[in-house]
C-alpha cells in the first residue's frame, strides 16, 4: 500500500513538474489561445452559413450554438495535444534516450506523466478561453452540468489514448531517420475522423458508424459530444470502447518497445 | 543595372537551392518520408473538404473544382515560397536567439539573402501536392494552367512576406517564435476556405492583418473567370505586403541587439 503510494506520488510530481514548467512559457499559452479565436471564428462562419443554405434548425441533433460549443470542445482536445512524439523522435535520434533509460522510472509511464502534466494544463487553459470566445460569439450556453461531468469522465481516458497513439508514432524513430510524415497523417487522422470539424454523425451511414468504433473517435468526438448532448448510455458505450482500445494500444506499444529497446546501443560517455 | 542584379539573385538562389536540397537529400529516407507525409496529409484533407462542400451546400456558388484551386493554389503557393525562402519560418529564432550576426556579415542584402538560407522538406510535399491535385482534378486547358502557375508565384510572394513579417515581430517582442507559428497557422487557416463565407468587417482584417483573400479570393476568381485583372489584383496585393514585410524587417533590425554568439554555417 506504501510502496504503491510511493510510486503514485513520483508521477504526480512529475506532472505537477512538467505542467509547472509549461507554465512559464506563458507567451506560448497565450498564442495558442489566439490560434483558437481564429479558428472557432471560421468554424462559426462555416457553420452559420452551413444552416442557413441547408434551411435546418438541427444538424446531427445539434442546434447552432450546440455545434459551436461542440467544435470549441474539440478544438480545445486537439489543441491541447502535446508534441511528444517530436521529442520522442530527438531523444532516439540523437541518443539522449539513454539517459532517459537508467532513471528509476519505466520511459513510457516517465513520459505519460510529463504528457498528462501538460495536457491537463493546456485543456483547462483551451477550455477556459474557447468557452468565452464561444459565449462572445453565440450568446448562449447549451451545456447542462450533467455535460460537464460526461466530458470530465471521458476526457482523461481519451487523452491517455492519443498518449498512446503518439508513442507510438515516437517510437517509430527506432526504424525511420524522421518521424515527423507519420505525425502529419496521425494527427490529421486523429482530425477527421476524430470529428474535429464535422460530428461523426453527419458522414453517411456507413462510414459514420465505421469512424466512431475507431480510436480517433475515442479521443475527440466522443467527450465533445457527451458535452453538448450527453446520453448516459452513450457515454458508457464510448467508455467501453476507450478502454478497449487503449488495452489494444497497450499491448501494440508494449511490443513495439520492447522491440526497439533491442536496438538500443549504449556505449558509455 | 537593375535587371543585372535580379539576375543576380536568381543565380544566388539557384545556388542555395542547390545546396538545400543536396544536403537534405543526404538523409533522403528522412526526406522523402517528411515531404510524403505532408502530401498525404493535404491529401486528407482535399478529400474530407470536397465531401464536406458537396454534402452541406455552404457556398452555393462553389463546386468541388473550385475548393480543389483553392487547395490547390495555397499548397503549391505555400510550397514554392518554403522550398526557396524556407528559412523565412526560423526568422523569429533567428532574430531571438541573436544568431542574425552571422548573416549581417555577408557582403549581400540581409533580409533576401538571409531567407535563403534553408529548404523545408514539407513544403516539397505541398508543392507537388498544389500542382498534382489541379492537373489530375481539375484538368485545366493551357490558358488556365498557365495563369494557375502564374499565381502560385503571387501566393509564394504572399506568403513569404508574411511569413517574415511574422517572424520579424521577434524585434519587438523578445522570443515570438510561438507567436509567428500560431499567425502562420491563423492565416494558412483563413486561406484554405472559401472566401464567401466571410463577409462585413472581417474581410478588411483579410485584406490587411491576414491578407488571406489574396489566396482565397482573388487568384480563385482569376482563375474561374480567366480574369487578367483579378490576377493583377492578387500580385498587386502581394507585392504591397511583401513590400511592407521589408519595411517591417529593416524597421526592427535597428532595434535589434547582438548576441555575440559564435555560429558556424556550413
Amino acid at each position: 500500500m506504501k510502496y504503491s503510494h510511493t510510486i503514485f506520488r513520483k508521477y504526480f510530481a512529475l506532472a505537477f513538474i512538467s505542467a509547472r514548467s509549461n507554465f512559464a512559457y506563458f507567451a506560448e499559452v497565450l498564442s495558442r489561445q489566439l490560434f483558437l479565436a481564429v479558428i472557432l471564428y471560421i468554424l462559426l462562419r462555416l457553420w452559420q452559413q452551413t444552416y442557413s443554405h441547408c434551411g435546418l434548425q438541427q444538424m446531427a441533433g445539434l442546434s447552432l450554438p450546440q455545434m459551436l460549443w461542440y467544435l470549441t470542445a474539440t478544438e480545445a482536445i486537439i489543441l491541447s495535444s502535446s508534441p511528444i512524439s517530436t521529442i520522442m523522435d530527438e531523444e532516439i535520434r540523437s541518443g539522449s534516450l539513454a539517459m532517459q533509460l537508467i532513471r528509476p522510472t519505466p520511459y513510457p509511464l516517465y513520459r505519460l506523466a510529463l504528457y498528462l502534466g501538460e495536457r491537463a494544463l493546456r485543456l483547462l487553459a483551451n477550455f477556459f478561453i474557447g468557452s468565452i470566445i464561444c459565449f462572445v460569439l453565440v450568446r448562449e450556453i447549451p451545456v447542462s452540468v450533467v455535460g460537464i461531468l460526461a466530458l470530465a469522465m471521458a476526457l482523461p481516458l481519451a487523452i491517455i489514448l492519443d498518449f498512446l497513439g503518439n508513442f507510438l508514432v515516437g517510437l517509430a524513430a527506432f526504424w525511420l531517420e524522421n518521424t515527423s510524415g507519420i505525425l502529419f497523417i496521425y494527427s490529421r487522422l486523429t482530425m477527421v475522423l476524430g470529428g474535429m470539424l464535422i460530428p461523426l454523425d453527419l458522414l453517411p451511414a456507413p462510414y459514420s458508424n465505421l469512424a466512431k468504433s475507431l480510436p480517433f473517435a475515442s479521443m475527440v468526438y466522443g467527450p465533445a459530444r457527451q458535452f453538448v448532448h450527453p446520453c448516459n448510455f452513450e457515454l458508457l458505450q464510448f467508455i467501453v470502447l476507450q478502454i478497449s482500445w487503449i488495452f489494444v494500444f497497450s499491448i501494440i506499444v508494449w511490443q513495439v518497445y520492447s522491440l526497439a529497446l533491442k536496438r538500443v546501443a549504449s556505449n558509455g560517455g | 543595372m537593375f535587371f543585372a542584379k535580379i539576375l543576380n539573385y536568381i543565380r544566388l538562389a539557384i545556388a542555395y537551392v542547390r545546396l538545400n536540397w543536396l544536403s537534405h537529400i543526404e538523409y533522403r529516407n528522412a526526406f522523402y518520408i517528411e515531404a510524403a507525409g505532408m502530401f498525404l496529409n493535404n491529401v486528407i484533407w482535399l478529400v474530407f473538404w470536397v465531401y464536406f462542400f458537396k454534402a452541406f451546400p455552404t457556398v452555393p456558388t462553389w463546386t468541388s473544382s473550385d475548393v480543389i484551386t483553392l487547395w490547390a493554389i495555397s499548397a503549391a503557393g505555400w510550397g514554392i515560397a518554403f522550398v526557396i525562402f524556407g528559412n523565412c519560418r526560423f526568422l523569429a529564432n533567428i532574430i531571438s536567439t541573436g544568431q542574425l550576426d552571422a548573416w549581417m556579415l555577408y557582403p549581400r542584402h540581409l533580409l533576401s539573402h538571409l531567407i535563403l538560407g534553408k529548404m523545408k522538406p514539407s513544403a516539397f510535399g505541398d508543392m507537388v501536392f498544389g500542382f498534382a491535385m489541379y492537373l489530375f482534378f481539375v484538368r485545366p486547358d493551357f490558358p488556365h494552367l498557365a495563369l494557375f502557375c502564374i499565381l502560385t508565384v503571387s501566393v509564394a510572394i504572399l506568403f513569404t512576406g508574411f511569413s517574415i513579417v511574422a517572424g520579424s515581430l521577434s524585434f519587438f517582442l523578445g522570443n515570438a517564435e510561438s507567436l509567428a507559428l500560431h499567425l502562420e497557422f491563423a492565416m494558412i487557416c483563413f486561406c484554405t476556405y472559401p472566401a464567401p463565407i466571410f463577409e462585413g468587417r472581417i474581410r478588411w482584417l483579410l485584406y490587411t492583418v491576414l491578407p488571406a483573400l489574396f489566396v482565397s479570393y482573388y487568384p480563385i476568381e482569376a482563375l474561374r473567370n480567366l480574369s487578367i485583372e483579378q490576377a493583377l489584383y492578387a500580385f498587386a496585393g502581394s507585392l504591397a505586403f511583401a513590400s511592407i514585410a521589408v519595411y517591417v524587417f529593416y524597421f526592427g533590425l535597428k532595434r535589434y541587439e547582438s548576441g555575440n554568439l559564435t555560429v558556424m554555417r556550413g
